[in-house]
C-alpha cells in the first residue's frame, strides 16, 4: 500500500547508530509502553483511593487515570519525549539523528514510528481519517438499521444511545482532521516551498497523540457506550457510566493535538513560505487551512475546559454542573457552544479553500474574485466566534440574548455568501476539464445551497422553537459537514491523491462511487428534514409510527451512501496498490507542490524555489496555452529535475539558488 | 477488470464487515428474562367480563436474587427488578400485578408519583390495606408504565408507588426482610409495546440517582407488550 | 451575474443580458425559481396544521424564508446546470487553451454583497420583528393559565396552582386562553416541546423558564422531550389535549382523574 512513497535513495549514509534509542522505539513499544503503564496506574489507584461515603466517584477517578496513563505511556514508548529529555540531558539530536528522524531511507517502517517528516505524518492522517470514518459509518448504518422500522428491537435504547454519541463523537473528529490532517501537513508546506513544518517533532507528536486516543474512544464502548450523545450535555453526562471517562479523556487528548497541530500549521504558514510569496501570492487553501486551525486554537480550548471540570465532577465530585450544590448545566452548555460552532467553520473551511484551490486548475481560469475569498474567510472565521448562544435559544440561559445572537448568525450568511461568489464566478464560463476532483465542486455547491438555506431557519428565533431538538437539525447540519465538508474533502483526495501516492485515482469507479453517494445522501436527509418538519426529535431510539416513512427512506437513503462509499473506498485501495502511475503534475495546475517530483524527495525540493507572482494566473498574457499535462501514466520518477522538467507546465515560477 | 475485481472485493468486504458488527452488537445485548401473565378466568369489569390475568414481579435490593444469576451479574449491589423485565400482558384483559418489595428507600423527588395512578378504582393494595397513595417520603420504589403517542396504539399509563422497608428491618432465612406486598390492577387496551422504569431515584453513587441501575435495561426499567 | 466579455471572442453587439450564457442561465433561473416557489407551501405542510398562533407565525414565516431563497438557491444551481452541460470540457485532457484571465469583476462583486447585505438585512428585521411581540406577551391583558411543568427523568408532571394545584401526568388546556408555563426538571435537562403548538423550552434542573402560548384548536397534540435525556428519552412523551373551556372546568373540578 506504501511501496509508492518510499524515499529517494540518497548517496551518504547515515551511520548505523544515528536515532539512538530511537532506532528501538516504535507503535509496538508503545502500545507495550502504554498497557503497562495503564495497568500499574490502576493497580495503584484502585487498591489505595478511598471510597467517599457520597457518590460512586472512586471508578470513574480510577478509570480516567488509567486511561490518562496510557496516553501517556503511549507517548513515551514511541519516543515522543526523547528529543526534549535528550536536550534537557544537554545531548541533544545530531543532524544524523533529525535524519533517521524524519525517516531517511527507512522505507514503511516509518510509518509505524515516531517520523517527524510531514509526507509522512500527512499519510498517518490520511490513513487515520478513513479508518474513522469507516468506524462512524458502520455507527451510522447501525443507527439507520435501527430506525428502519418503528419500534424495531434491534439495539435497546442504551445501546442506541451510545451508537448516537460514539457516531457523533467519532464523526466529528474525523471531520476536523480530514483536511487539514492529511493535506495541511502533505501538502501545505510543499505549496509554501518549505522543506519541513516549522515544528517537525511537534508534528509528529499531534498525530501520535490523536493515534493515542482512538483506543481510549473506543475502549468506550466497553465501558458502557457513550450514552449522551456527542453534546454530552450536563448533568447528564455527571450521571452517564464510565464511557464518559473514556469519552473526556478522548477530547482532551484530542484537543492537546489538535492545538499542537494548528499551532504548527500556523507558524509555517507564517514564517516558512518560500521567498517571494507575499501574502497576496500565497494560494487559497493555506489561508483557509490556517484560518481553520486558528480558530480551533481558540475554540477546543474551551472543550478540554468543559471535559477537565467533567472529570473533575466525576472523579472527585467537584459539582461544576451539579444544580444540587450550586453547579449549573448552563455553564457546561456555554463552553461546549463556545467550541462547538467555530469547530463547525473549523471543518468547513478547509473542505471550501480545497476545492477553491482545484477549481482554477480544471477551468484554467484564476480564481475569482481573490480578495472576496479572504474576506469571507476571514469573515466567517471572525463572526464564528460570537454566535454560540443560537444553539441555546430554547435553553433559557439568557432570552434577552436572543436578539443578538440572531443578529450575528444571520450576519454570517454574508460572508458564506462570498465563498459561493469565488467558485460560481471561477466557473463563471470557464471550460470545465469535469475530472473526479472538480465535480466535488458541482456536489459541494449543491449540498451547501440547502445547508446553508435550512440554517438560516434555524437562526430564526420563533422558528427555532419549533425545530431545534428535532431531526430537522440533523439533517442540516450532516448538509453542512458531511454535504459540504465531507464531499470538499474527497474532491481534495482526488486532487491531491497521484501527489500522495504516485498514482491516478481510478476515475471511473472513484466517480460512480462518489455519485452514488452524493445521490444516497441527499435521499437520507430530505428524508430525515421531513420527519423533523413533522416532529421527530433528534437521538430518539424509538421515534414512533408517525415518522414511519421518513425513517425509511433515510435509511434505504443511508444504504446507499454506504455503497457509494465503500465503492470510493474500494477506487482508493485499488488505485493505492495498482493504479496508473502518475506524473509529477498530472492535472497541469501550478502550485508549488506540483513543481516537484513524485514521489516527493525528502526535503521536497532541491533547491528552493523563489515565487514572483501568484499560481491562478491561467489565460493571462504570454500563457494562452494551456499547460500540457501529459496523460496519466508518464512518471514522474524521482530525481526528474523538478521544476523544468518536461512534465512541468510553463510558469513564472522561477527557481534559483535564494 | 481487475478494478473491478478489486473495487467489488471491497464493496463486499464492508457489506459483510456491516453485518457482522449489526450481528455482534444485536447478540451482545442481554435480552432481559420475560415475564408473561397467566390469564386464570374473567373479571367484571365496566367495559364488561374480560379475562383476568396475573403477574407476579419482586423488586430486590441487589442482584443476589433478580434474573442476573447467582453471582449477580456484572453489577451484584444494583437494585433489580425481578424475575425479569421484559412483561407480556393480555390485550383487552384485567391484568392484576403483585409486587414483593425488598428494598429501602427515603423521599421521592416528585411527590406526585407517590400516588397511585392509572389502576381499577386509583387504588393499591399495601399489604391487605387499600390506599390511593403512600407515604411520599418513604418510598422505596415505583412501578411506572408508559408508552409512546403513536397512531394504532392505545395509552397506558399506570403509576404504583412501593412503601420503603425501613431501615434496620430484620432480615428473614434468605438474607432480605420482610416485603411489602401491593397489588393493584389495570385494564389494558390494544396490543401495543410499552415501557415501565421506576421513578424512585434509587441509582444510588450517580448524579440526580438517576444512572447505574436506573438508566440500565433489565435493572430498574423493562419492556412491556401488550399482545392480541 | 454577469462578467465582462470574454477576450479574444468575436464581438457580439448584443447587450450582456441577451447574450449567451445570460439569456439562457437566466432562464433555467426562472424556471428553477418557479419550481421551488411551487415548493414552498410544502415544508409548512410538514409540519402540520397549526394548532396555535405561534406555530401559525412559525409556518407563515418557513414559507416565506423558503419563497425568499428559491431565486437565492435557483441562481447557484441554474449556474451549476448550465456549467455542467455547455461548458464541460470532455477527454483525458486539459482543455487546449486556457480560459479567460479576468481575476474580478467590481460591479459583480458589489451586487453580490449588496444583495446577500440586504437578505440578510431582511431576516434580521423579520426576525426581531417577530419576537418583539413575543417578549410582551408575558403580560397580556388576561391573566394566563399558569401551569407547572415537571420533567424528571423519563416522565413529565403537571400542577395547576390555579385550580388547586390539581396534578396529572397529561396536560389538559382550555382552547383559546393563554397559558404560562413555568417549567423545571428533578435531574438532568429536559426539553419541553409541545409539537403542534410551536412551542419548546428546555427543563433545567434547579432553573425554571417559562414558555407561554394560545392554543386554538381542540384536539389531541404531543409532548415530547427534546433534549437527549437518558435511557428512555424516546419515550418521554404525552399527550396534550385541548379542550373546550367548559370541558376544562369541568376537568379541573374532577378528582384526581383514574388514567383509563
Amino acid at each position: 500500500m506504501t511501496t509508492s512513497v518510499t524515499a529517494a535513495p540518497s548517496p551518504p549514509v547515515a551511520p548505523v547508530t544515528a536515532g539512538g534509542i530511537m532506532r528501538h522505539l516504535n507503535v509496538v513499544t508503545g502500545i507495550v509502553m502504554g498497557v503497562l503503564l495503564a495497568t500499574a496506574t490502576w493497580w495503584v489507584t484502585s487498591s489505595t483511593f478511598p471510597v467517599l461515603d457520597e457518590g460512586d466517584h472512586k471508578d470513574d477517578a480510577v478509570t480516567i487515570l488509567t486511561l490518562v496513563a496510557w496516553v501517556i505511556g503511549f507517548l513515551i514508548g514511541v519516543g515522543a519525549f526523547v528529543g526534549p529529555a535528550r536536550w534537557l540531558l544537554g545531548r541533544d539530536l545530531t543532524v544524523e539523528d533529525e535524519h533517521y528522524l524524519a525517516g531517511k531511507d527507512a522505507g514503511v517502517a516509518r510509518y509505524f514510528r515516531f517520523t517527524t517528516d510531514h509526507k509522512v505524518v500527512g499519510m498517518q492522517y490520511l490513513v487515520t481519517t478513513m479508518v474513522l470514518f469507516g468506524f462512524g459509518g458502520t455507527l451510522a448504518m447501525l443507527i439507520r438499521t435501527n430506525l428502519i422500522t418503528p419500534g424495531s428491537r434491534f439495539v435497546d435504547p442504551a445501546t442506541y444511545n451510545s451508537l448516537v454519541g460514539i457516531h457523533g463523537i467519532t464523526m466529528i473528529i474525523a471531520t476536523i482532521i480530514m483536511v487539514s490532517g492529511p493535506f495541511g501537513n502533505f501538502i501545505l508546506p510543499i505549496m509554501i516551498g518549505a522543506r519541513d513544518m516549522a515544528f517537525p517533532r511537534l508534528n509528529a507528536l499531534s498525530f501520535w497523540l490523536l493515534f493515542a486516543a482512538v483506543p481510549v474512544l473506543i475502549s468506550s464502548l466497553f465501558l458502557g457506550g457513550i450514552s449522551t450523545g456527542w453534546s454530552a450535555y450536563a448533568p447528564l453526562s455527571d450521571q452517564a457510566n464510565r464511557g464518559m471517562d473514556a469519552f473526556l479523556v478522548t477530547i482532551v487528548t484530542f484537543a492537546i493535538s489538535t492545538g499542537v497541530a494548528g499551532m504548527n500549521i500556523t507558524t509555517t504558514a507564517v514564517r516558512m513560505r518560500a521567498r517571494g510569496m507575499t501574502w497576496s501570492r500565497t494560494p487559497i487553501f493555506v489561508f483557509g487551512t490556517v484560518a481553520s486551525v486558528a480558530l480551533g486554537l481558540v475554540a477546543f480550548p474551551m472543550f478540554e475546559v468543559a471535559m477537565i471540570e467533567l472529570g473533575m465532577d466525576r472523579g472527585m465530585g467537584a459539582g461544576f454542573y451539579d444544580p444540587s450544590i450550586g453547579g449549573s448545566g448552563w455553564l457546561y452548555a456555554n463552553l461546549f457552544w463556545l467550541m462547538g460552532h467555530p469547530e463547525v467553520y473549523v471543518i468547513l473551511l478547509p473542505a471550501i479553500v480545497a476545492l477553491m484551490e482545484i477549481t482554477p486548475v480544471f477551468t484554467r481560469k484564476p480564481l475569482f474574485s481573490f480578495t472576496s475569498a479572504i474576506l469571507g474567510i476571514m469573515g466567517i472565521a471572525g463572526l464564528s466566534l460570537f454566535v454560540w448562544a443560537h444553539h441555546m435559544y430554547v435553553a433559557g440561559w439568557a432570552p434577552v440574548l436572543g436578539g443578538p445572537f440572531m443578529v450575528t448568525t444571520e450576519l454570517i450568511s454574508i460572508p458564506t455568501g462570498l465563498l459561493f461568489l469565488v467558485l460560481l464566478g471561477t466557473l463563471w464560463r470557464g471550460r470545465v476539464w469535469m475530472r473526479l476532483p472538480v465535480m466535488a465542486v458541482y456536489a459541494l455547491l449543491w449540498n451547501f445551497t440547502i445547508g446553508g438555506i435550512t440554517g438560516i431557519y434555524l437562526s430564526d428565533i420563533p422558528v427555532d422553537q419549533a425545530m431545534h431538538g428535532s431531526m430537522f437539525v440533523t439533517a442540516h447540519f450532516h448538509y453542512t459537514l458531511m454535504g459540504a465538508g465531507l464531499t470538499g474533502a474527497m474532491g481534495a483526495l482526488a486532487y491531491w491523491f497521484p501527489k500522495m501516492t504516485g498514482r491516478m485515482l481510478h476515475e471511473k469507479a472513484g466517480a460512480i462511487g462518489f455519485w452514488v453517494a452524493q445521490v444516497g445522501f441527499n435521499v437520507t436527509f430530505m428524508g430525515m428534514f421531513a420527519v423533523g418538519l413533522a416532529g421527530q426529535p433528534r437521538r430518539v431510539a424509538d421515534p414512533g409510527t408517525y415518522f414511519r416513512v421518513g425513517n425509511l427512506i433515510s435509511s434505504i437513503g443511508a444504504y446507499t451512501i454506504m455503497l457509494g462509499m465503500l465503492t470510493f473506498l474500494g477506487a482508493i485501495i485499488y488505485s493505492w496498490r495498482a493504479g496508473s502511475v502518475a506524473s509529477a503534475s498530472p492535472w497541469g495546475a501550478r502550485t508549488l507542490e506540483w513543481q516537484t517530483p513524485t514521489p516527493v524527495p525528502l526535503e521536497n525540493f532541491e533547491v528552493l524555489p523563489v515565487v514572483t507572482q501568484d499560481f491562478y494566473g491561467y489565460g493571462e498574457d504570454g500563457h494562452r496555452a494551456a499547460a500540457g499535462a501529459p496523460a496519466p501514466g508518464t512518471p514522474g520518477g524521482p530525481g526528474a529535475p523538478p521544476p523544468q522538467g518536461p512534465d512541468a507546465p510553463p510558469q513564472r515560477v522561477e527557481v534559483g539558488a535564494p | 477488470m481487475k478494478s473491478l475485481v478489486g473495487i467489488g472485493a471491497t464493496v463486499l468486504a464492508g457489506g459483510i464487515a456491516l453485518g457482522l458488527t449489526g450481528v455482534a452488537v444485536s447478540r451482545a445485548q442481554s435480552d432481559p428474562s420475560t415475564v408473561t401473565a397467566v390469564v386464570k378466568g374473567t373479571a367484571q369489569t365496566p367495559q364488561g367480563t374480560v379475562p383476568h390475568a396475573f403477574l407476579e414481579l419482586q423488586t430486590w435490593p441487589d442482584s443476589m436474587a433478580g434474573p442476573h444469576g447467582k453471582d449477580g451479574g456484572p453489577h451484584p449491589d444494583w437494585v433489580s427488578y425481578g424475575p425479569g423485565t421484559h412483561l407480556v400482558l393480555p390485550a383487552h384483559s384485567l391484568v392484576t400485578l403483585t409486587i414483593q418489595q425488598y428494598d429501602s428507600g427515603e423521599e421521592i423527588t416528585n411527590h406526585y408519583f407517590a400516588k397511585v395512578l392509572g389502576t381499577v378504582d386509583g387504588t393499591e393494595t399495601v399489604d391487605g390495606k387499600v390506599v390511593s397513595e403512600v407515604d411520599p417520603t418513604a418510598i422505596g420504589h415505583t412501578f411506572t408504565l408508559h408508552g409512546l403517542a403513536q397512531d394504532g396504539q392505545d395509552e397506558l399509563f399506570v403509576n404504583a408507588p412501593l412503601p420503603a422497608i425501613p431501615d434496620g428491618a430484620k432480615n428473614l432465612a434468605n438474607g432480605y426482610p420482610e416485603p411489602h406486598v401491593v397489588t393493584f390492577s389495570f385494564l389494558t387496551k390494544g396490543p401495543g409495546e410499552y415501557v415501565f422504569n421506576c421513578e424512585f431515584p434509587c441509582g444510588d453513587g450517580t448524579y440526580a440517582k438517576f444512572g447505574g441501575p436506573m438508566s440500565t435495561r433489565g435493572y430498574m426499567s423493562g419492556t412491556v407488550t401488550v399482545t392480541s | 451575474m454577469s462578467t465582462g466579455r470574454h477576450e479574444g471572442q468575436r464581438l457580439d453587439t448584443r447587450t450582456t443580458w441577451r447574450r449567451p450564457p445570460v439569456l439562457p442561465i437566466l432562464v433555467i433561473w426562472a424556471v428553477l425559481t418557479v419550481l421551488l416557489l411551487l415548493f414552498a407551501p410544502v415544508p409548512a405542510r410538514l409540519m402540520g396544521r397549526p394548532a396555535s398562533p405561534t406555530m401559525q407565525e412559525i409556518e407563515t414565516t418557513v414559507t416565506w424564508f423558503t419563497g425568499l431563497s428559491a431565486p437565492v438557491a435557483a441562481l447557484v444551481w441554474a449556474i451549476l446546470l448550465y456549467s455542467v452541460f455547455r461548458w464541460r470540457h470532455r477527454g483525458p485532457q486539459p482543455p487546449p487553451e486556457d480560459g479567460s484571465g479576468r481575476r474580478d469583476n467590481r460591479r459583480v462583486f458589489t451586487i453580490w454583497v449588496l444583495g446577500s447585505a440586504v437578505l440578510c438585512l431582511f431576516l434580521l428585521v423579520w426576525g426581531l420583528v417577530v419576537i418583539a411581540p413575543r417578549t410582551s406577551e408575558a403580560n397580556p391583558a388576561q391573566e394566563p393559565i399558569l401551569v407547572d411543568v415537571t420533567g424528571q427523568q423519563w416522565a413529565w408532571s403537571f400542577t395547576y396552582p390555579d385550580e388547586g394545584n390539581k396534578s396529572a401526568t397529561e396536560l389538559y388546556l382550555p382552547v383559546g386562553q393563554t397559558v404560562a408555563f413555568r417549567v423545571t426538571s428533578k435531574d438532568v435537562i429536559h426539553s419541553f416541546w409541545l409539537v403542534q403548538l410551536g412551542i419548546k423550552v428546555d427543563a433545567n434542573p434547579g432553573e425554571t423558564t417559562v414558555a407561554t402560548v394560545r392554543p386554538t384548536q381542540i384536539g389531541t397534540f404531543q409532548l415530547r422531550c427534546a433534549e437527549l435525556c437518558g435511557l428512555y428519552h424516546s419515550y418521554m412523551q404525552t399527550t396534550v389535549h385541548v379542550v373546550s373551556v367548559a370541558d376544562y372546568e369541568a376537568w379541573a373540578q374532577s378528582p384526581a382523574e383514574a388514567h383509563s
